[in-house]
């Protein structure tokens, strides 16, 4: 058992975290999380410089690299900030999907076309509720082709994505026949609606996506009819070891602030920081932080082994997002006053945090399927 | 047996807030939330229904009324789903520091029209590297003849660009001792040298003008001094002890709004096939918030009724504000992941009464000064 990273993983961690240093800028994050705004230029300059997609196959785009890398990347930005962070995390959200089932077309498609940041991929699978295992979103045949009818909720950058991944389900027939197609957002019957306004997340805006009688080509189908269940149920898996490193870089880059400002700020004449009931704090803010850091890396090696077990993915969300809320809620008690005002950054960090935690599913949800895989029924 | 006797008086004065309330002031939550502020006609029309400092005496223009009133107005208000017109800050926390401590001149010159709303008033202890630590505030005020000159810097004033009248801490420089050196001012909006220099903008809160003030030698009579020179400290000592207790109503009163639309939400959101309160995980969590939310209701009434008999309440009342305050922000954070992918949503309240809850914990002194006071307070 070796906790190290490689030397590759560290170069990229410490090229992460100095290219948000030096790109992220504060007035821009404020602006772009009030207005609501996906961060297009850090975005562009991420893909020019390698960042994003990193796990992509080399021969479409990317690196080769694992999971784990790409991780440590989602982590360093939203250690910098939340927002962008997220943000750039789920600009190409549905792409393992592509990787693992899609044709060699759709892969050579958009796997380059994301990692050079030409535009963005969405995946539309939450309805109304966190179950999964029914969708209204239904599908038939049409000649050699299908048809698409429903309505996705939450569907992330859905207004910003070129591309978007949809799954649905057989209109008759076995319910739980579900399949997944790629298609491209602008295509004749499918259109979004934004849901307005949220407390997090900020800069990734959702929309309510219909599909009015959408025309799919054989060709749009992602692996096989009928599977897309089981791909949807494993892409779920890495997407959660990416949120839980959203999770741990926010809870990170929460604590770092609530530590330099515990130095600064000076109260009965001396900095807080040595104040004992500050520094039990941290201490506490510590071990969330790095309980979560290494299940998350634990989750992001697990599946880079492609190991079947699928418990560490939903360890590392559940983990990560409530170390992420609950560290962040510290760090704006430490603030005091001032860390409940905007200026002050940890409010923002903590509103992503409670954002992230119920994106894709809640902690309870995730109880219950840790309850029935450990009970063995799932 | 009750713990608050209400009177057939109380449960009216009930009724009539509650419909004032829903009728001038909910509809207009969400614009003021936009604006940043709650517009001053808001809070004259409170000061026409009489829904201002009714605990003022009948002889300056208030009713005189018990603290009941009080309590009733601050449970009203949260139903609103909003914190701009913040009545029990002005009226409660406020105004009797003029009431118990003005000299007649100042009570009969401020009084009325904080009861008639034509005054707006606000509380200044914080300064930018004062906060937890209010002995070490710097502004300072120095005698002149007949005024005092003051210079300073207060900062997260809630009211503070709505504010016609400030009560306002400041120290004599001369004085070596932080405590008996503070004094509190009234301070009228307009003054020479006070500045509303910076309105703050914040993660909730957001009808409430919480704002930077700045005093530039700014001049005001000597008269306008509360109780005796040196006292400052001792006064805020007595009159935190009640505004800690209203932080603790707001706190009760939203954790059960929070519970109850959250009860409602469960019953008719459907997910995995049935209503989500059907969903057992769902069932537990909510007996357990619905079981923190009535320790929450039995332990305030008990400290309102302590408090009206006027016996001490300051271990109580810390121990309250931290834990109640507490219990607000799980149950509003609770109360969000019951809620799914709906509870980041702006459209639905909860997702702000979350933003709002957070600052509970914070201001009127943060839980950890609570912990530190109650555990004076025990002898330890």
């Amino acid at each position: 058992m070796d906790f190290n990273l490689t030397k590759e993983q560290a170069d990229i961690q410490k090229a992460a975290r100095e290219f948000a240093r030096g790109e992220f800028d504060p007035d821009r994050i404020l602006e772009w999380d009030h207005t609501e705004e996906f961060p297009l230029p850090i975005w562009k300059k991420a893909c020019d410089l390698g960042f994003q997609g990193v796990h992509f196959p080399e021969s479409y785009g990317g690196q080769g690299l694992g999971l784990l890398d790409h991780a440590l990347i989602i982590e360093a930005f939203c250690r910098q900030d939340s927002g962008i962070g997220t943000a750039l995390g789920l600009s190409d959200f549905g792409a393992e999907m592509v990787i693992a089932h899609g044709t060699d077309e759709q892969k050579r498609e958009v796997l380059p076309f994301l990692a050079q940041g030409k535009g963005l991929l969405t995946l539309a699978f939450l309805e109304e509720g966190y179950d999964l295992s029914t969708f209204q979103t239904v599908y038939r045949k049409n000649g050699n082709g299908y048809m698409i009818g429903g309505k996705k909720s939450y569907v992330t950058l859905a207004g910003t994505a070129q591309y978007i991944v949809v799954a649905c389900q057989v209109e008759s027939g076995d319910p739980e026949v579900q399949s997944v197609f790629l298609l491209t957002r602008g295509a004749k019957g499918i259109e979004g609606e934004s849901i307005g306004e949220k407390l997090g997340m900020r800069m990734v805006p959702m929309q309510t996506v219909s599909f009015h009688r959408v025309v799919v080509r054989e060709k749009d189908l992602v692996g096989q009819e009928g599977k897309g269940s089981s791909y949807l149920k494993e892409f779920l898996h890495t997407a959660r070891v990416e949120a839980g490193a959203a999770g741990v870089g926010i809870a990170q880059g929460a604590f770092d602030r609530a530590l330099d400002y515990a130095r600064k700020r000076e109260q009965f004449g001396r900095a807080i920081v040595t104040l004992e009931p500050i520094k039990n704090k941290l201490a506490d803010m510590a071990v969330r932080v790095e309980m979560a850091r290494w299940t998350v890396y634990r989750a992001a090696s697990w599946l880079d082994q492609k190991k079947p077990e699928d418990r560490w993915a939903i360890l590392a969300k559940m983990i990560a997002s409530k170390a992420a809320l609950e560290v962040a809620h510290d760090a704006i008690q430490i603030h005091g006053g001032y860390g409940y005002m905007t200026e002050g950054q940890v409010e923002h960090f903590y509103r992503d945090a409670k954002a992230l935690d119920l994106f894709m599913e809640s902690g309870s949800i995730e109880k219950s399927m840790l309850g029935d895989q450990i009970a063995g029924r799932v | 047996m009750e713990i608050l006797n209400y009177t057939e008086d109380h449960l009216k004065f009930r009724e009539r807030v509650r419909s004032f309330f829903e009728k001038e002031v909910t509809p207009h939550v969400d614009e003021w939330e936009k604006s940043g502020i709650t517009p001053k006609s808001a809070w004259k029309r409170m000061g026409q229904e009489g829904f201002l400092c009714t605990s003022v005496p009948k002889e300056y223009g208030g009713m005189g009324a018990d603290f009941l009133y009080s309590v009733i107005l601050s449970e009203e208000l949260v139903q609103t789903g909003h914190t701009g017109l913040a009545a029990p800050l002005h009226s409660d926390v406020v105004v009797p520091y003029i009431t118990a401590f003005g000299s007649e001149e100042l009570k009969r010159k401020y009084l009325s029209p904080c009861v008639s709303g034509d005054m707006v008033t606000a509380i200044a202890m914080t300064e930018p590297n004062a906060g937890s630590d209010l002995a070490s505030i710097q502004t300072s005020a120095v005698e002149d003849g007949d005024d005092v000159v003051i210079n300073g810097q207060k900062t997260f004033i809630s009211n503070g660009i709505n504010c016609d009248l400030l009560i306002l801490a400041a120290r004599d420089p001369s004085m070596s001792d932080a405590y008996s050196g503070m004094d509190l001012y009234v301070v009228e909006a307009g003054t020479g040298g006070f500045e509303k220099s910076k309105k703050l903008s914040k993660m909730g809160w957001q009808s409430q003008d919480t704002a930077e003030l700045t005093f530039t030698d700014c001049r005001v009579p000597k008269g306008n001094r509360l109780g005796t020179k040196g006292g400052g400290f001792l006064m805020l000592m007595e009159k935190l002890q009640q505004e800690r207790l209203m932080v603790c109503i707001g706190a009760v009163a939203s954790a059960e709004r929070l519970l109850q639309d959250t009860l409602r939400f469960c019953g008719e959101t459907m997910d995995f096939g049935k209503p989500i309160a059907k969903l057992h995980n769902n069932r537990f969590k909510i007996v357990e918030m619905a079981t923190e939310v009535r320790l929450g209701r039995v332990f305030l009434d008990k400290l309102v009724a302590d408090h009206m008999e006027g016996k001490s309440i300051v271990v109580d009342v810390s121990m309250a504000k931290f834990w109640t305050t507490e219990m607000a922000m799980r149950i509003a954070d609770q109360c969000l992941e019951l809620q799914g992918s709906y509870g980041f949503c702006e459209s639905n309240p909860m997702a702000r009464a979350w933003r709002d809850m957070r600052v509970l914990a914070i201001f009127a002194g943060t839980n950890e000064i609570m912990k530190g006071i109650a555990v004076k307070f025990m002898g330890l």
